[in-house]
């Protein structure tokens, strides 16, 4: 099931697992009928799936839920955690595993109870690319089982497609959008799903427009603005995140960092921008080390915007928020409205609404808002494209591209290689600490 | 830090790991109320003593937990009996005796008294909390709540889904103070921050409510992955606490 942000796929996923109008409130028309059988759901955030401190614990619960006697369930949670990949692991605390085991722990959770429609809403957006390649392995040979209907609600389809036997699309206003095979459904409305801001896999679509060009060159700047040296970090009592790292980025370059989950790309985006005190070595930006320095001369210095905009807002308005922390003035109230304006979130429209009640698309473009309107020398970017539809990254590539962005360093820390191959004019990759070059 | 935490297999098969949550939590709460009444911080020290070396030699807690989880409130024992110390009402009584002059502080006998049962209470409080924390898992003191004292479901795996957000919440925390710094902002507890954390914290509950709702949370009786019964090692634990602080009490009350 495809759709743009806020077509409502979310809401569709929770009526199909039989939740709407019973433990989700609101009011349900028309009908829909499921056959008989047990129905599971996987969300996207393992967080907030996962009850119980221990693996085996976790997967029993829906199956206590249901009343299981407990000799089926000492026979069935084994068999759950193995069609996961998890066997090994039935004592292990939850919390210690990785994001990828604990989303298959959620998988198996969902599985247990032997539901005949499973309903996965967006599985595998928080997982790198090896892990969501060991999940969908999983989904694959459930398939192959035939024993349980799937639905699969996703955003970005490359490893998907292959699994879907159906498709359906949702448009922007809540309707279905198309319908069928695949194949067939990407050559008759491929053309409408994408104007619609739907993603198509990489190989039925065309590449993003590349945002305006920044000072292109793999070559290292001479007299860089910002200039990382022999940078070392560890967690307190963990070992070496980052180590003897060497990045320069020149004014107007546009670098990407991609690598792993838990290669430490969130912790070298904090470095940067002086949130994290170096272990070893140095940060500088315009010659003067962001950490350290007093916040508002740190914030024109360097900026950051966080993955998930929710954990960045500070007001119960878009107009307090954006305003936090600037000085008032004339002078402030026409860079903020002219800066809204830009960001199609005008203040005559927007700046009484909550930021917590906008789209995931304008939460993004708010989120923006802080860092340029201080116009730091460096913006660092953590993964700006998560959850974003095909329109929500088109309009943040023309955003971060306008020539008013020239004179700062952009680092960009993405998993999503199609943003980074239209947004990026060099690419480097954080493995085992240090920062390697590739290939854009 | 007194928190709960999942329990290794081996402290989860010692005599405490294994005594239901229930009775470790009475014992508990007995001692404490035997510590507000007894008159002797002798009473209040050997409580506490007896708490750690059980959580030690019957829960197979490691000491370095112990010295850890209890480090502070010595700290904290130690600076309000001295503040009760210098402060106490009977210091400014004429007729006090005089055990310490500083200057024009002057500390009593019955100020001293008085600062050392505070603090051998405090202390208490904290020794017995710690061993009860770290011979006990979430799991087991829900489990316990739900099978043996028939708390509502809602309520003891609400509470337990809470106190697992919490690492959570504290991730949120930071980066609203990380979103503050940002801003050019001190990233102390601004009311507002606060005020964000409670949305976020409301919105993550929400959504893992309809989680847990997702997977038939709710929609009828419970069976047990986990059956709980009731043994002889409760009935030993709760035997032997009340015993302990019967002793304690008579030696503190009737001896004395």
């Amino acid at each position: 099931m495809l759709g743009p942000s806020g077509s409502g796929k979310s809401t569709l996923a929770l009526g199909l697992a039989g939740l709407l109008g019973r433990d989700v409130p609101g009011t349900v028309t028309g009908t829909m009928e499921i056959g008989s059988g047990d129905r599971g759901l996987v969300f996207q955030d393992a967080d907030r799936q996962v009850v119980m401190e221990r693996v085996e614990d976790d997967v029993a619960f829906g199956l206590e839920s249901r009343a299981w006697p407990l000799q089926a369930m000492r026979t069935r949670v084994p068999e759950a955690l193995a069609d996961v990949g998890l066997a090994d692991r039935p004592r292990a605390v939850a919390a210690t595993l990785s994001g990828g085991q604990r989303q298959r722990l959620a998988l198996a959770g969902a599985l247990a109870p032997d539901p005949a429609l499973l309903v996965l809403d967006e599985p595998t957006a928080n997982l790198d690319p090896d892990a969501r390649t060991a999940f969908l392995e999983r989904l694959a040979a459930l398939k192959a089982r035939g024993s349980t209907t799937m639905v699969i609600v996703e955003h970005r389809v490359d490893d998907v497609w292959p699994l879907a036997d159906r498709l359906l699309a949702l448009g922007r206003d809540g309707r279905p959008l198309a319908e069928g095979p695949p194949a067939t459904v990407a050559e008759r409305d491929g053309a409408r799903m994408i104007e619609e801001g739907i993603w198509l896999p990489r190989w039925l679509e065309p590449p993003l427009p590349a945002a305006a060009a920044g000072r292109a060159g793999r070559e290292v700047p001479a007299a860089p603005l910002v200039d990382v040296h022999d940078l070392g970090y560890a967690y307190p009592g963990g070992p070496p995140v980052l180590r003897d790292l060497e990045l320069a980025v020149g004014t107007g370059e546009r670098v990407a960092i991609v690598g792993a989950n838990g290669s430490g790309k969130s912790t070298l985006a904090r470095l940067l921008v002086g949130l994290v005190r170096p272990d070893r070595g140095q940060v500088n930006v315009a010659g003067q080390a962001p950490y350290g320095r007093p916040p508002a001369e740190r914030a024109s210095l360097a900026g950051l915007v966080f993955q998930d905009p929710e954990l960045g807002f500070l007001a119960p308005t878009v107009d307090d928020d954006v305003r936090l922390g600037l000085p008032q003035g004339p002078a402030t109230a026409a860079r903020v409205s002219e800066l809204m304006e830009a960001l199609r979130l005008p203040l005559s429209s927007y700046g009484r609404r909550s930021p917590y009640r906008l789209s995931g698309g304008e939460q993004r473009r708010l989120s923006l808002a802080p860092a340029l309107l201080r116009e730091p020398d460096l913006l660092v970017l953590d993964e700006p494209t998560f959850a974003q539809d095909r329109h929500g990254v088109v309009t943040l590539l023309g955003l971060l591209g306008a020539p008013a962005n020239e004179h700062m360093a952009m680092v960009v820390v993405s998993h999503d290689e199609r943003f980074v191959a239209a947004f990026a004019t060099r690419v480097m990759e954080l493995r085992d600490g240090r920062l390697h070059d590739r290939a854009p | 830090m007194i928190g709960l935490a999942a329990l290794d297999d081996t402290r989860a098969s010692t005599p405490l790991g294994r005594a239901s949550a229930l009775v470790k939590l009475a014992v508990a709460v007995v001692w404490l109320l035997g510590i507000v009444v007894a008159p002797d911080p002798r009473a209040s020290l050997t409580l506490a003593l007896i708490a750690l070396v059980a959580a030690r030699w019957l829960g197979a807690v490691p000491l370095s937990d112990l010295v850890r989880g209890l480090a502070p409130l010595v700290v904290a024992a130690g600076g309000i009996a001295a503040f009760t110390a210098v402060f106490a009402a009977a210091n400014a009584d004429p007729e006090a005796v005089p055990l310490l002059t500083l200057g024009p502080i002057v500390v009593s006998v019955a100020g001293a008294q008085a600062a050392l049962l505070v603090g051998a209470r405090l202390l208490a409080i904290g020794a017995i909390s710690i061993a009860f924390a770290t011979t006990t898992s979430p799991t087991a003191l829900v489990d316990a709540l739900v099978q043996q004292a028939h708390v509502p479901d809602r309520f003891a795996y609400g509470a337990l889904a809470a106190y697992g957000a919490l690492p959570r919440l504290s991730a949120d925390l930071r980066s609203l103070r990380e979103a503050r710094q940002l801003r050019g902002l001190r990233a102390d507890l601004h009311p507002r921050l606060l005020v964000a954390l409670l949305v976020l914290a409301v919105r993550h509950a929400e959504r893992l409510g309809v989680a847990m709702d997702a997977r038939g949370f709710g929609r009828g009786p419970r069976s047990h992955f986990r059956p709980l019964t009731w043994g002889p090692l409760d009935l030993l634990v709760a035997l032997g606490g009340l015993a302990i602080l019967a002793a304690i009490l008579w030696l503190a009350f009737v001896a004395a």
